[in-house]
């Protein structure tokens, strides 16, 4: 039986081809990916590595065999970013570091251990979000709309802002919404 | 690796750059942002961190608890497959 703590209780819709199941999955198990590349951060792009691992867990998931032990998913999905990590950094030949060695001595289950949603965050931000000034909300609002499909360029001229305004009311937001999570005793988790 | 030399206006900009979810896409390789290649090792440290708690935020704003970033892999898996998307 499947634990409900376990991610692969996913697992057969995701295989079945359900891009939401996916989604439902991802939304627990990017954080712990996430965590896994910090080492790598300064010599490749995490977020691209990320994206792009997330993208060929879902094309090998209908094919993947669970081997028993939990979150079977999610620790194919951590050998797939990390050996495209490795890759990268070789590919870019940017550090003398033997690029596995960097990805060694990472505790396993802090790499993948899932953490579900915080109910608490979700309420508070809610809230937060409403206090922001226009400008920098309108720029959250776009960044959050476009879910990465468009640069932030296109972004700022949609809303007749300067690409650097743009940048500088997402910092604001960003901020005002930690300082308010912070007042209402809400600290969001150290990668 | 060469070290860019950014004023910290240019390097608060890049950061944040480099800390939202959109990338060059190419179906050959791995694209990076182009803010990367203009921020030292500290900046991309510093962006990690940022895109970090960005990602907590954005996914606690969103009906369906998804960041940024899962939002653009699932635009590419609807690219790759609009009938294999759940509607």
């Amino acid at each position: 039986m499947t634990d409900v703590a376990d991610l692969d209780r996913y697992l057969p819709a995701i295989a079945a081809g359900d891009a939401r199941a996916f989604g439902a999955w991802m939304s627990e198990a990017e954080a712990p990916l996430r965590r896994s590349l910090r080492r790598f951060a300064a010599v490749v792009d995490t977020e691209a590595v990320l994206q792009e691992a997330l993208l060929r867990t879902w094309q090998v998931a209908p094919r993947m065999t669970p081997d028993g032990r939990p979150d079977s998913l999610l620790r194919l999905a951590h050998t797939i970013a990390r050996n495209l990590a490795i890759d990268e950094t070789r590919r870019r030949r940017t550090v003398a570091v033997e690029p596995a060695l960097m990805a060694e001595g990472i505790d396993e289950a802090e790499r993948i251990e899932p953490r579900p949603p915080d109910p608490m965050l979700r309420r508070v931000i809610a809230l937060c979000r409403e206090k922001l000034p226009p400008r920098p909300g309108q720029a959250l609002a776009a960044r959050l709309g476009a879910g990465g499909r468009q640069p932030d360029a296109v972004l700022a001229r949609a809303l007749s802002m300067s690409h650097n305004a743009f940048l500088q009311n997402i910092t604001r937001a960003r901020k005002l919404l930690a300082a308010c999570l912070r007042r209402n005793g809400v600290e969001l988790e150290v990668p | 690796m060469s070290t860019p030399t950014n004023s910290p206006e240019d390097q608060e900009r890049l950061i944040e750059a480099l800390a939202g979810a959109w990338r060059p896409q190419d179906p050959r390789r791995i694209r990076f942002h182009p803010a990367f290649f203009d921020l030292d090792a500290t900046g991309r440290a510093e962006a990690f961190e940022r895109t970090a708690q960005l990602r907590q935020m954005e996914a606690a704003l969103d009906p369906e608890g998804l960041s940024t970033t899962a939002r653009a892999v699932i635009l590419r898996i609807r690219g790759q497959n609009p009938a294999g998307f759940g509607s």
